[in-house]
């Protein structure tokens, strides 16, 4: 039985060029849309970069990158921008410190250390932490911690100390200890000379965390709104960032890998340190690249909290003094500059964010080169 | 190496591990405890006497009678009070000059710190400011002014003056030693109670008041309003062209340079510092395109749309490419057409997957600030009606946050109104990503089964 198909199953020819032209309309609006989208990142460029430029024909390149003299408003004005880069590059480095070891660490024990159900509690601990608001952080800094270090730095700075260091000597007593032993009394029936040694190295190991926290609470805090607070609030802000990244790496490095290495007898330790890290080196790489992009384009937290003053600290590393960053200088001389648009005043900031929009760009191409050519190298 | 000695060694590299986890989380309870402990005293907390008189007079709630009569056993306490002051005052011109000069110059001062405490004294002529016409409202300020009035803070520099300087207090009684102010210094704290009246105060209205003489007393709904109008400003333009974009990626872009050049201008886009968009915004909306003469909410909206435009093409992107192949396939084999296959099925089976990702872009939004500096945010101003969004600039919550905690005249007096602002952002950011994870979790159940 034949039935009667309401619409014949082949186009006429004119019908099916309809459908393709159709087709490729839709495809070339969809493009244009997708192309807007991607393309706002070239008008940031084009505009920034606009602004910037007058700023460059009217003061020169050297007075920005070399001099520490920033007086904007004093007649004759001083634009040297040295300093506010050493300042966004301390507090950068500052929140390396803090979140590289922790982040990296903790990517390590979510993907391979802690059991499942672990996993599910403290996942969302570090999405909370990303998700905290910038300002939210901000406050925190200058609200809360700003203070207390101000008034009880030493304590603050000891009782750290004392968090940090006191589990590490712990834990370096214990494998010294242990690696002391293995040399002078090989063999069985050593826990006895392990002891030992551990409690012939305790004293010592004492007296140095007592040593330099008792000189740690000596120290004299000026201003609360310092690098160090700043520091230490970016690195938690950049460490979400890290551990995600991270952990995503290390759970791309393949079975394989790791089952060939616990099947040659190595630990879990071993396994992790010689074998997935190095594999996971490139995307640990790119984690730590893009934690430490959002430090440098941080501007609430630095702008609240790190003293807002543009000068080199003496020396170089005194996270104790007060800084000031790009950001924190686009955010707060805006204000001032805004009713004289056109002004080397209102450019030189311009100028800072091309410089800031650069170094994010460079960062975001490395870290997509590193991401591409482990995904190369693993499949 | 020992077996031995590489087992402690596996265990204390473990316990590195997680020691680092350990910090991570009490980074967070640290941060967290005291937002929410002192943001709750934005809502509850021992509101006095004052507190009632001002709401009955500036926002209409309480009851009027009650109130009166509670004013009236106030002030019917702090008469002893007010008596002791005007016989001292009285008895002043009868010192030698010397001390009358010096007692007057306490006297002021006290009086000053009365004011603080409850309100204009009687008969001074009606206070210019919304906030000296009220006392302390709240009673954990009440009892801070009462340390104020009954000691004096000094600063010492130690002997040679150099020394970070240190508070000294010395009982401020010892002006008036012998005078008839003595007793009010006995009086005051025994009788705080009676001359605020604390009571427990639920003010969920903290959420909904305008704000009465720059945040000194009232609540935040301009801000919060401004910042659900900014938020949803953002969402309505990213989250078209953020779905749209990905489904050209995910469904028909192939591999070619153009391709690649796009997928990397995303990631650059994802990487641009928030402030840099903010001058984006002010040199391209406003100086180039005018799309309103100066700051506005919709300004601020487009520039936190581009900021969280990858976002959402990421997010979406991802939720695209988890719908199986086959949903797609079936649909081609029944004679959908590619697009049509893609919006009746691909679409909907993608779709709780990309609501997640743009409620957290929606967290994102709210509570970003620098990109809003420049381009919606004020530090003070009305509720704005829908269609002003178009033109005028609004509070923002991140905004006054910030502008609040640095830049207001009295930054101490008003902590509890910064907290709760804090507390009130905080929980809105973590209400969305809460709602998200819990979708997630729930989009992954679903799939898996």
């Amino acid at each position: 039985m034949r039935t009667a198909h309401p619409r014949p199953l082949r186009l006429s020819r004119r019908a099916s060029r309809l459908r393709a032209l159709v087709a490729l309309a839709g495809h070339g609006v969809l493009l244009l849309i997708t192309s807007s989208s991607a393309l706002a990142v070239l008008f940031i460029f084009f505009y920034i970069a606009r602004d910037a430029v007058p700023f460059f024909q009217l003061r020169g390149l050297r007075e920005f990158f070399t001099s520490t003299h920033w007086y904007p408003s004093r007649d004759p004005a001083e634009f040297g921008a040295l300093a506010i880069f050493v300042g966004s590059g301390l507090v950068t480095l500052g929140a390396a410190l803090v979140a590289v070891p922790l982040g990296v660490l903790g990517a390590v024990c979510l993907s391979d250390v802690l059991p499942f159900s672990f996993r599910q509690i403290v996942k969302p601990v570090i999405e909370v932490l990303a998700a905290i608001p910038s300002v939210a952080y901000g406050f925190f800094a200058l609200v809360v911690f700003a203070p207390l270090l101000q008034s009880r730095g030493g304590t603050v700075l000891m009782i750290g100390w004392w968090c940090l260091a006191g589990p590490l000597a712990a834990l370096a007593l214990f494998v010294l200890s242990d690696l002391l032993t293995a040399r002078v009394a090989p063999g069985r029936g050593s826990s006895w000379a392990r002891v030992v040694v551990a409690v012939l190295l305790t004293p010592g190991a004492l007296l140095l965390l007592v040593w330099v926290g008792q000189h740690l609470a000596q120290v004299q805090v000026p201003s609360g709104a310092n690098a160090l607070n700043v520091s230490i609030i970016l690195g938690i802000m950049a460490l979400p960032t890290i551990t995600s990244v991270s952990e995503d790496a290390l759970q791309a490095v393949g079975r394989e890998l790791r089952e060939g290495a616990y099947a040659l007898g190595a630990t879990r330790a071993e396994v992790l340190v010689r074998v997935v890290i190095p594999a996971a080196a490139s995307g640990i790489c790119a984690a730590v690249i893009l934690g430490l992009m959002r430090a440098i384009g941080e501007t609430m937290v630095v702008w609240m909290a790190s003293g807002n003053a543009a000068q080199i600290p003496q020396p170089w590393y005194n996270l104790l003094q007060p800084v000031r960053t790009l950001t924190a200088t686009i955010a707060g001389d805006m204000g001032e500059a805004d009713h004289v648009t056109g002004s080397a005043r209102y450019h030189v900031l311009f100028a800072m964010a091309l410089a800031l929009l650069t170094i994010a760009f460079i960062c975001n191409l490395v870290s997509e080169r590193v991401i591409r050519r482990s995904v190369r190298r693993h499949g | 190496m020992r077996l031995g000695t590489r087992k402690v060694l596996d265990r204390s590299f473990t316990g590195l591990g997680s020691f680092s986890i350990v910090l991570v989380a009490a980074a967070l309870v640290v941060l967290l405890a005291p937002i929410i402990a002192r943001g709750a005293t934005a809502f509850v907390f021992r509101g006095t006497v004052e507190y009632r008189r001002m709401m009955r007079a500036h926002f209409d709630s309480g009851d009027q009678a009650a109130v009166e009569a509670e004013v009236a056993a106030a002030t019917a306490a702090r008469q002893p009070i007010y008596d002791a002051l005007a016989s001292f005052e009285q008895k002043l011109p009868g010192y030698p000059a010397a001390q009358r000069r010096a007692y007057r110059e306490s006297l002021d001062d006290l009086k000053t710190n009365l004011r603080t405490l409850l309100g204009p004294l009687p008969g001074d002529p009606p206070p210019a400011l919304v906030r000296d016409a009220y006392g302390q409202t709240r009673w954990d300020r009440a009892q801070l002014k009462l340390r104020q009035i009954l000691y004096v803070q000094t600063w010492d520099y130690g002997p040679d003056g150099q020394q970070q300087g240190r508070p000294v207090f010395t009982p401020r009684v010892n002006e008036f030693k012998g005078t008839a102010v003595e007793p009010i210094f006995e009086y005051l704290p025994t009788h705080l109670a009676d001359l605020l009246r604390p009571q427990l105060t639920f003010y969920w209205r903290f959420l909904f008041d305008t704000a009465v003489d720059a945040h000194f007393f009232g609540g935040i709904w301009p801000e919060v309003l401004g910042t659900l109008y900014l938020t949803l400003g953002a969402i309505f333009f990213a989250v078209p062209m953020g779905i749209v974009s990905a489904i050209y990626l995910v469904e028909y872009a192939g591999e070619n340079w153009l391709v690649s050049l796009l997928r990397s201008c995303i990631s650059t886009l994802a990487g641009v510092p928030s402030i840099v968009f903010g001058l984006f915004g002010l040199a391209f909306f406003i100086n180039a395109l005018h799309v309103s003469p100066a700051k506005s909410v919709l300004t601020g909206s487009l520039t936190l749309a581009l900021l969280i435009l990858p976002m959402v093409i990421r997010a979406s992107e991802e939720a695209l490419r988890a719908v199986p192949r086959t949903f797609k396939e079936a649909a081609l084999s029944v004679g959908a057409s590619k697009w049509h296959a893609i919006v009746t099925v691909v679409f909907p089976a993608a779709l709780p997957g990309i609501l997640t990702g743009v409620v957290i872009s929606m967290g994102r939004a709210a509570g970003e600030t620098a990109p809003i500096i420049f381009t919606a945010a004020v530090s003070a101003g009305p509720a704005l009606r829908i269609w002003e969004t178009l033109t005028q600039p609004t509070p923002a919550l991140p905004w006054n946050i910030y502008n609040l905690c640095t830049e207001h005249a009295a930054v101490d007096e008003i902590r509890h109104v910064q907290y709760g602002m804090v507390l009130t952002l905080l929980a809105l950011v973590l209400a969305l990503n809460g709602a998200a994870l819990v979708a997630r979790a729930r989009i992954a159940r679903r799939l898996s089964r």
